[in-house]
């Protein structure tokens, strides 16, 4: 069974998912966050795919990006780091990145290391679903990799629905309408939102603003928990990766 | 449904024809027709047709070697028998590589199982009205007949069909029909046809292939393979709204009379279309120049940002964001928002505020906040970034981009609002040659919004050559360039599928080039399908190639062009016209904003 459905299968409340590109903020750092990530009891990792142009991203995962590529990552290399993480990693893995780093890949390529590492899911923002249902879906479920959709405040109901469908693994409910790193503000709509969200069968994590334990439980009383990325890279960056998950519970 | 033009023998004629979109011509290679193409017929005549247009030759009863002979001369591409040519002399034909077409002649008794045997042997068969010789009767037969006709094998219809004919073939179906054979029924004498009644006809068809926008973007916003709009999903509400908008306002009476009436008092169009004539002399042509220079603002982006705010003006946005490289789409934008009171953030690499500091104290002087982008290599393609992130984070404001490129309806609105400059040329090209249709069209390239707007009308015109013109900068091969198509390969920029410089893992590449409008890693996906399917030809000019360019332009017409504009201008050097060429240069922009960099090079 793919861990991801696991995970959900086992843990309905307070997951916690951790964002972190690939090489970052040294090149040889992915599997020793990983490792740290689990002995920390994170449920579920977000691996970043270094990409020259983040569109959805803001000022931090932008610079942190610019950093692994300038460290030397590269889709390959991130494969190649994680051939041997099965031997230890056994929380789900996701890698998200943008449509242009896997197509250059090669999708085929790039769902058969997926399989060869244990990947269980991508999030690739910017492979608008019409193209993801059409030309790509069977592959990826052939390769038992979910691939995890995004949904905003923005989007239409009649949307939802279509989305709902296609989603595979667990929905990403993004807070609000910025780029990554933002605020979480509190609002009777948001709430709303979250509620309309949780109640479908699929299950989901709000992402987008969430920095600390306050965030953190506010965010996952509304679903089944959460995604960290901004705040998480901050203290890589100052070298408190370890201390900023303990303060997290 | 494939419309075949049969019957064809004259090259001025032809040359009429050229423009329709005719999947097949045919030429008769048999001595007794009227049609008979002659004894000295010259190959380079069905070598006219573009590629697209497949040439038949129809024979009767011709000797097998003369006729491999002849289809090798004339480098036919089917064979269409009249005869009574056996299977055994089809097989034959088809075995030289020629697709194959078998005529029959019908009448009410026409025994169909008789064309079993050729079922496996003909690519297609064609049914023709019996007479006594070998078809070119002029009459149709009674399609009833048809309904008897059980095979598999796809057919062309024929005998007679005339321009009274439309709607009875769009009432007949049948689901071998594959084609319509057209011969006398359009012509103005035996062999002469008579384009414009076949264009009218056509026209009446409805075919796909007729519909003027045949390089128009499609339901889903794709230019063949290239388009689309690959965008996170928190775009999705604001490009569906922008979708699902832009077509109708476009189109509503109230903004055409606004558009047309700012471009005529406020922007200065129509631009003056000048006769170059020193130019013309020292190229041994004749060349015009579309004066995009002339209009306020001094470059042809503010075609564009005065249908944008006009449209989002219509759509209730309160607030515009743009991105910019050199400044002149920032200052453009910056321009329409003062006239129409609208709050105006424009994007700008923090790199490219040091280099055209001119334009942001414009910008800044049109009352527009100038946001440097300090992300990435703090260019054009960063400050595009960081428009979009702004616009993902104020999904209630507009988002002005100033070329063709981003995401679906982005291309397509940007080219329509920058058409209005093929739209002069045919009028002023008409008014002065008498013909609206030049030889050449050459425009320069980055995201590609005034060659979209210099190629606009002439994309079915298949007479008329597009030659898009990218900046090489220091060589294509130097690794400092911003000649997307040469080098480029397939890749997602900017919410667009198009052609893109990356490296082998996806990640996009700086681009150079001495032109600050040009160096742009990506191109609107527009220009990557006409250059994928061969409509436009995509030349490079290297800095120097520019520069040198200005020069001649300033020295032999007294216009300073833009720099961007001057990469158009060098190709003039390498490329060969004839003496009654008509070659039209869209001048995209005037060089003031240049002169640092050209006294740099000429003081």
């Amino acid at each position: 069974m793919n861990r991801i459905d696991q995970l959900f299968q086992n843990k309905q409340k307070d997951i916690l998912s951790i964002y972190f590109p690939a090489g970052y903020p040294k090149l040889g750092d992915t599997l020793p966050t990983l490792q740290m990530l689990q002995d920390k009891g994170v449920d579920l990792v977000e691996i970043g795919i270094p990409f020259s142009d983040p569109l959805a991203d803001g000022p931090v995962i932008q610079s942190a990006a610019k950093q692994a590529l300038d460290n030397g990552m590269s889709l390959q290399l991130l494969f190649n780091q994680l051939r041997d993480a099965r031997k230890s990693i056994t929380m789900p893995l996701i890698l998200m990145g943008y449509w242009n780093t896997v197509y250059k890949f090669g999708v085929d390529a790039f769902l058969d290391e997926c399989k060869k590492t244990g990947i269980d899911g991508v999030i690739l923002p910017d492979l608008p679903l019409e193209e993801y249902t059409e030309d790509y879906q069977s592959k990826f479920e052939a390769a038992g990799v979910h691939n995890v959709l995004l949904v905003t405040p923005q989007t239409t109901d009649k949307r939802l629905s279509i989305i709902e469908k296609a989603a595979s693994g667990f929905l990403y409910m993004v807070s609000s309408a910025a780029t990554t790193g933002g605020a979480l503000q509190a609002s009777k709509e948001r709430e709303e939102y979250f509620r309309k969200i949780a109640a479908l069968e699929i299950p989901s994590l709000i992402g987008f603003g969430i920095h600390d334990k306050a965030s953190f439980q506010h965010a996952a009383s509304f679903s089944n928990g959460a995604i960290i990325g901004t705040a998480f890279i901050k203290a890589l960056e100052k070298g408190q990766a370890n201390e900023f998950i303990g303060s997290l519970s | 449904m494939k419309i075949k033009l049969c019957g064809l023998k004259y090259s001025k004629n032809i040359k009429e024809l050229v423009q329709l979109p005719l999947d097949y011509a045919g030429f008769i290679f048999y001595p007794k027709s009227p049609r008979y193409v002659g004894e000295e017929f010259d190959p380079a005549i069905p070598a006219m047709f573009p590629e697209s247009t497949r040439k038949v030759g129809v024979f009767v009863n011709e000797e097998l070697q003369s006729l491999l002979e002849k289809g090798e001369k004339y480098q036919l591409d089917v064979i269409q028998l009249h005869g009574g040519e056996s299977t055994e002399y089809c097989r034959k034909v088809k075995d030289a590589g020629f697709e194959l077409v078998k005529a029959f002649q019908m009448n009410e008794s026409f025994q169909f199982q008789s064309l079993k045997e050729y079922e496996n042997v003909c690519d297609f068969f064609l049914f023709d009205t019996k007479t006594e010789n070998y078809g070119g009767s002029g009459r149709k037969f009674n399609w009833k007949v048809l309904e008897k006709y059980k095979g598999t094998t796809p057919f062309f219809l024929s005998g007679g069909i005339g321009a009274q004919d439309a709607e009875q073939i769009k009432q007949f179906t049948h689901e071998c029909l594959y084609a319509l054979d057209l011969n006398s029924g359009f012509e103005l004498q035996p062999a002469k046809k008579n384009a414009d009644q076949l264009e009218i006809f056509l026209n009446k068809l409805e075919l796909e292939s007729m519909k003027k926008d045949k390089f128009a973007v499609d339901q889903r916003g794709y230019y063949g393979e290239f388009g689309g709009a690959y965008i996170p999903e928190l775009l999705r509400k604001n490009v569906d709204e922008l979708q699902e908008n832009y077509l109708k306002i476009l189109g509503s009476e109230q903004f055409r009379k606004d558009y047309a009436r700012l471009l005529d008092n406020y922007v200065g169009r129509p631009t003056p279309l000048t006769k170059a004539g020193n130019l013309s002399r020292r190229y041994g042509t004749n060349i015009y120049l579309k004066r995009e220079d002339l209009t306020h603002t001094g470059a042809h982006k503010i075609n564009n940002t005065i249908g944008q705010i006009l449209l989002a003006k219509y759509m209730g946005k309160k607030r515009i964001i743009a991105e910019t490289g050199a400044g002149q789409h920032g200052v453009a934008t910056a321009t329409v928002c003062a006239l129409f009171d609208l709050e105006c953030v424009v994007y700008m690499g923090a790199l490219d505020v040091e280099r055209q500091a001119p334009n942001v104290a414009r910008m800044k002087m049109l009352g527009a906040k100038v946001i440097p982008a300090i992300s990435g290599n703090q260019t054009l393609k960063d400050a595009t970034n960081e428009a979009i992130r702004d616009w993902i984070a104020n999904p209630e404001s507009f988002y002005l981009i100033g070329s063709v490129v981003g995401p679906h309806p982005y291309p397509d609105l940007v080219t329509r609002l920058q058409s209005i400059i093929s739209e002069e040329i045919r009028e002023q090209l008409e008014k002065e040659t008498g013909n609206p249709n030049p030889d050449y069209v050459i425009a320069c390239v980055g995201g590609g919004s005034n060659a979209a707007g210099a190629f606009y009308h002439y994309l079915n015109e298949r007479k008329v050559k597009l030659v898009a013109v990218e900046a090489s900068g220091l060589g294509v091969d130097s690794g400092e360039t911003a000649a997307t198509i040469t080098i480029g390969d397939i890749g997602f920029i900017h919410g667009s599928k198009t052609m893109l410089m990356q490296d082998e893992d996806g990640q996009i590449t700086e681009p150079y080039s001495i032109s600050a409008g040009l160096d742009y890693p990506g191109v609107g996906p527009l220009h990557a399908h006409l250059a994928v399917s061969g409509r436009a030809d995509f030349l490079s000019a290297t800095d120097q190639e520019a520069l040198n360019a200005a020069k001649v332009l300033a020295e032999s017409e007294g216009i300073i062009p833009a720099l961007e504009s001057s990469h158009a201008l060098a190709v003039l050097e390498k490329m060969q016209f004839k003496k009654d060429d008509v070659v039209v240069i869209n001048l995209s922009g005037r060089g003031d904003k240049d002169m640092e960099t050209y006294m740099k090079h000429f003081a």
